[in-house]
């Protein structure tokens, strides 16, 4: 008898638990969702996210704060960062020499990335003397080849300058977001 | 000639035009069913997990399921090489085939079925256990050994769900002394069977849930197992086919339940097919929200639950139906 | 049974069993795992794991890094604690190299170790429950882990592969934003423990499926070198914070859970109980949080590490990380062996799973909850 009245407890007991278990669901199923609309709507994106590096427009000067230094490419763990710089002479006429005056005569002519192996470690945006470097907000990147990947931030930012786009466009504001 | 086809015509009894008639309507609302039910089946999915769900294509995202469905019906129907090739084309058609046969008896509303048999209730278990013929076809001609797997789970389990499912049924059976779907139902003219039969009503709709192959009883399938059970191999429309009877089996045991159960078309006011597809839409909901809550059983534990657990008290609650209905008359 | 023995066309299967190639695209084998079974029927024979499939030599590139540049590598061998691994190659190079941690920074780093402890679970737990069929829990546990990703991300900048940790302190310090959004999930937190206890511990068909299950006995995980949630789901109370405390855990007061069945359901048990832990370690990190800098003020940058051997220890979410560093006085490691947990835990899957049904394979080896990456690194 004791063993019957054991089958009909272990009956009982575990119809229990499931009940229990459905409650929860139920419960669950009247709860808003914690679904965002993307890319109907963009959550903000903080501002420590690390993005792909780009380099800062100095607001003054219009201009990168880059002087090929190289420590970045020589800290960079994947070796993904490689620049060119030149001497030029005439400090100034471009608005480099102003903000550089313990090197006026270089000049960086590429920066060139690769964001495909990037880890997003961020050692190069500490190392850089200079603070030239920094993440960006962009979060969504995609190309149909891994060339696409590679990019030159310097004559980027020569473009974007050209369109006139601002220094902050790859950080759209909360405004930006909520419009797309 | 045409006198011959009107003799013809004529020579056919009226119950074949309504059987022909509602076996075309029958198709037409399977799919509309099954449509709803995809939808219903993922919304309630999203909702219970904190989700959206479908919502980008028509009104809350009705549509999208229409939309999947023309997307498999343009997708290439791959046969795998090994697979034996007859077989593996005629599985989703032969389980398919039985899930219309079921809407023939089944009681919308007083007034609203197509042929009431006096053995209706027993067509459609006879046809719902055809299913796993299909099934164990479809999984073994793929000559794929997760289908396999699946395709002999799934004749396992089906065996062993269907005596609780008839025994519990047949409690009812007793009660109304038919097994007619009209005098079923006529039978709960004040109270409902479920109120009667609480134990077989909890015993079938768990069989049911099992017949379907549905969680927490969908090992035949069960995707972290064996990729996708018995269907691993089939794609598009083939696959589609599986899918389509699944829901409609679906409904078929949700309106069994209601017609046995909860008192079929009839209402607290103006009894009608309306109060039938409400109480079916409700139990499959139910359905839905154990699916969407449980884990799965082992192999094992499911035969246990059907043999030590679900038979003994099918049986002995038949037994004290009778007992009961034998002192009472 | 070898993968070549599979494909020999001499070799001669009996009537009644057969080989069934799990992985490494099955969905329950978390990643490139790659399982050959022998069964009978459902039933299986024989199990032999083939790894290797995302071997990317990290051992070899830390030789070839300098102790800098191999900070980000760590976070790739377990991707679901990476803060942990972090933390352990800059407690490890520190040792070695005697630089000074601030307290404040060591305190960030254990409170951020802690939620990536936290969030591992998570994601173990909702993907055990996936293997099992549950799909729902999953959903609520990746809503939860979402919340720790929400709060790390201004902090480390990622959402998964962090790279947080720098010799000598942390990237960046937190901030008050960040002390009070972990304070309202700790609390969030608790609530929902309380959910998953209703909605799957207590659950007759989960405790049904796990437990008895893949029972390693405690003689049995000491002899394959298992540590972590493994071995004290065996009854072992080993944990590396308590044994051979590092950084600043014995400032901290807190529990170990040990279960003495060995079995799915303990293993289970030993993980679900460990994050309310980490929640009180992080409790009492917060309360006591100092002040001061994070970083010391000129940033290591080349670290001289004097010739010889060293070891560090560490507990990560899945037991034991051990790194021994063999440096010659130059700029780059000389040799860094990593010990990996899911290694030696993965080492006893072939003896537990004989014997056992398809349905068991998926409950035992989430249960022993293998990262691939970290074994094969």
């Amino acid at each position: 008898m004791s063993e019957f009245t054991r089958y009909l407890g272990r009956i009982a007991s575990g119809a229990a638990s499931l009940v229990s278990g459905m409650e929860v669901t139920i419960r669950y199923m009247f709860k808003p969702v914690v679904t965002v609309r993307y890319p109907r709507l963009r959550l903000d994106i903080p501002e420590g996210f690390r993005g792909p590096v780009e380099l800062v427009t100095d607001p003054e000067t219009g201009d990168h704060n880059c002087s090929a230094c190289g420590t970045c490419a020589r800290v960079c763990p994947s070796g993904v960062i490689s620049v060119q710089g030149g001497k030029k002479k005439a400090a100034g006429q471009d608005g480099e020499g102003a903000k550089a005056p313990e090197d006026p005569f270089v000049i960086t002519d590429s920066f060139i990335i690769d964001f495909s192996r990037c880890s997003l470690c961020g050692l190069c945006v500490e190392s850089c003397p200079r603070k030239a470097l920094r993440f960006s907000h962009m979060y969504e990147q995609c190309g149909t080849s891994r060339q696409v990947a590679v990019v030159d931030l310097v004559a980027r930012q020569k473009a974007l300058a050209a369109v006139g786009c601002e220094p902050a466009a790859s950080r759209p504001g909360p405004q930006q977001q909520a419009a797309a | 000639m045409q006198g011959l086809m009107q003799s013809a015509a004529a020579s056919l009894s009226p119950t074949v035009w309504t059987m022909v008639l509602g076996l075309v309507l029958s198709l037409g609302f399977v799919q509309v069913n099954a449509l709803f039910l995809v939808w219903l089946e993922r919304k309630v999915a999203a909702h219970i997990q904190l989700r959206i769900g479908p919502d980008e294509v028509g009104p809350f995202g009705l549509l999208q399921t229409l939309m999947d469905g023309l997307k498999l019906f343009v997708k290439e129907l791959i046969t795998p090489k090994p697979a034996s090739w007859f077989l593996f084309v005629i599985s989703p058609v032969l389980v398919f085939a039985p899930v219309l046969v079921p809407f023939v008896v089944l009681p919308f509303g007083q007034w609203l079925q197509v042929s009431d048999m006096p053995e209706g209730m027993l067509l459609i278990f006879a046809f719902a256990s055809m299913t796993v013929f299909a099934i164990l076809l479809g999984g073994w001609s793929s000559n794929n050994k997760y289908a396999l797997l699946g395709a002999i789970r799934s004749v396992a389990q089906n065996v062993a769900y269907e005596i609780p499912l008839l025994l519990s049924a047949m409690s009812v059976v007793l009660m109304a002394r038919s097994m007619s779907f009209q005098d079923i139902v006529g039978a709960q003219q004040g109270v409902w069977f479920v109120f009667y039969q609480p134990v077989a009503a909890i015993i079938y709709l768990i069989g049911a849930t099992a017949e379907t192959n549905r969680a927490p009883f969908d090992i035949p399938e069960a995707e972290s197992e064996l990729v996708a059970g018995f269907h691993t191999e089939y794609s598009g429309m083939r696959f589609a086919l599986f899918f389509l009877a699944e829901y409609t089996n679906m409904f078929i045991v949700a309106s069994v339940a209601t017609a046995l159960f909860f008192g079929g078309w009839r209402g607290p006011f103006a009894d009608g097919p309306w109060w039938f597809l409400l109480k079916v839409y409700v139990l499959i909901f139910v359905v839905m929200w154990v699916r969407w809550t449980f884990p799965r059983l082992r192999f094992d534990q499911l035969m246990v639950f059907a043999w030590k657990y679900m038979i003994p008290v099918a049986l002995a609650n038949l037994l004290l139906t009778a007992l009961v209905l034998k002192l009472v008359a | 049974m070898t993968p070549q023995a599979m494909l020999d066309p001499t070799h001669t299967l009996s009537e009644d069993t057969f080989y069934l190639n799990m992985g490494p695209q099955h969905p329950s084998t978390h990643g490139v795992l790659r399982l050959l079974l022998r069964l009978s029927g459902e039933r299986i024979l024989e199990c032999d794991p083939v790894l290797g499939y995302s071997h990317r030599g990290q051992e070899h590139i830390a030789q070839n890094k300098t102790y800098l540049q191999f900070l980000p590598y760590p976070g790739r061998m377990d991707y679901l604690s990476a803060l942990m691994f972090n933390h352990a190659h800059c407690l490890a190079v520190e040792k070695a190299a005697g630089i000074a941690v601030p307290e404040r920074a060591e305190y960030i780093r254990v409170i951020c170790a802690e939620l990536n402890r936290i969030s591992s679970h998570l994601l173990w737990l909702g993907a055990y429950l996936m293997d099992l069929g549950a799909f729902t829990p999953f959903l609520y546990c990746f809503d939860d882990r979402e919340d720790i990703m929400d709060l790390l991300l201004p902090v480390t900048g990622s959402r998964l592969t962090y790279c947080y940790s720098r010799f000598g302190g942390v990237a960046k310090d937190i901030d008050e934003t960040f002390v009070t959004g972990l304070r309202a999930f700790i609390k969030k937190l608790r609530g929902r423990l309380k959910d998953y206890d209703k909605l799957v511990n207590k659950n007759v068909i989960f405790i049904n499926r796990t437990r008895d299950v893949g029972v390693i006995s405690a003689d049995m995980a000491r002899a394959y070198g298992l540590t972590g949630p493994c071995l004290r789901g065996s009854g072992v109370a080993y944990d590396v914070r308590r044994a051979e405390p590092y950084s600043v855990y014995p400032e901290f007061a807190f529990e170990i859970p040990v279960r003495s069945g060995g079995d799915c359901l303990d293993r289970y048990m030993v993980r679900f109980l460990e994050m309310e832990q980490s929640l009180r370690i992080i409790e009492q990190a917060l309360d006591r949080l100092p002040q001061g800098p994070v970083a010391p003020a000129k940033p290591v940058r080349v670290v001289k590490v004097p010739a010889g051997d060293y070891h560090c220890v560490y507990e990560s979410a899945r037991g034991q990380v051990g790194i021994y560093l063999v440096s010659d006085g130059g700029k780059n490691p000389y040799r860094m062996k990593w010990r990996v947990p899911s290694f030696s835990n993965l080492s006893v899957l072939p003896k537990l799973l004989v014997n056992t049904l398809v349905a068991d394979t998926i409950a035992i080896l989430g249960s022993v909850d293998v990262v691939m990456p970290e074994i094969d690194r």
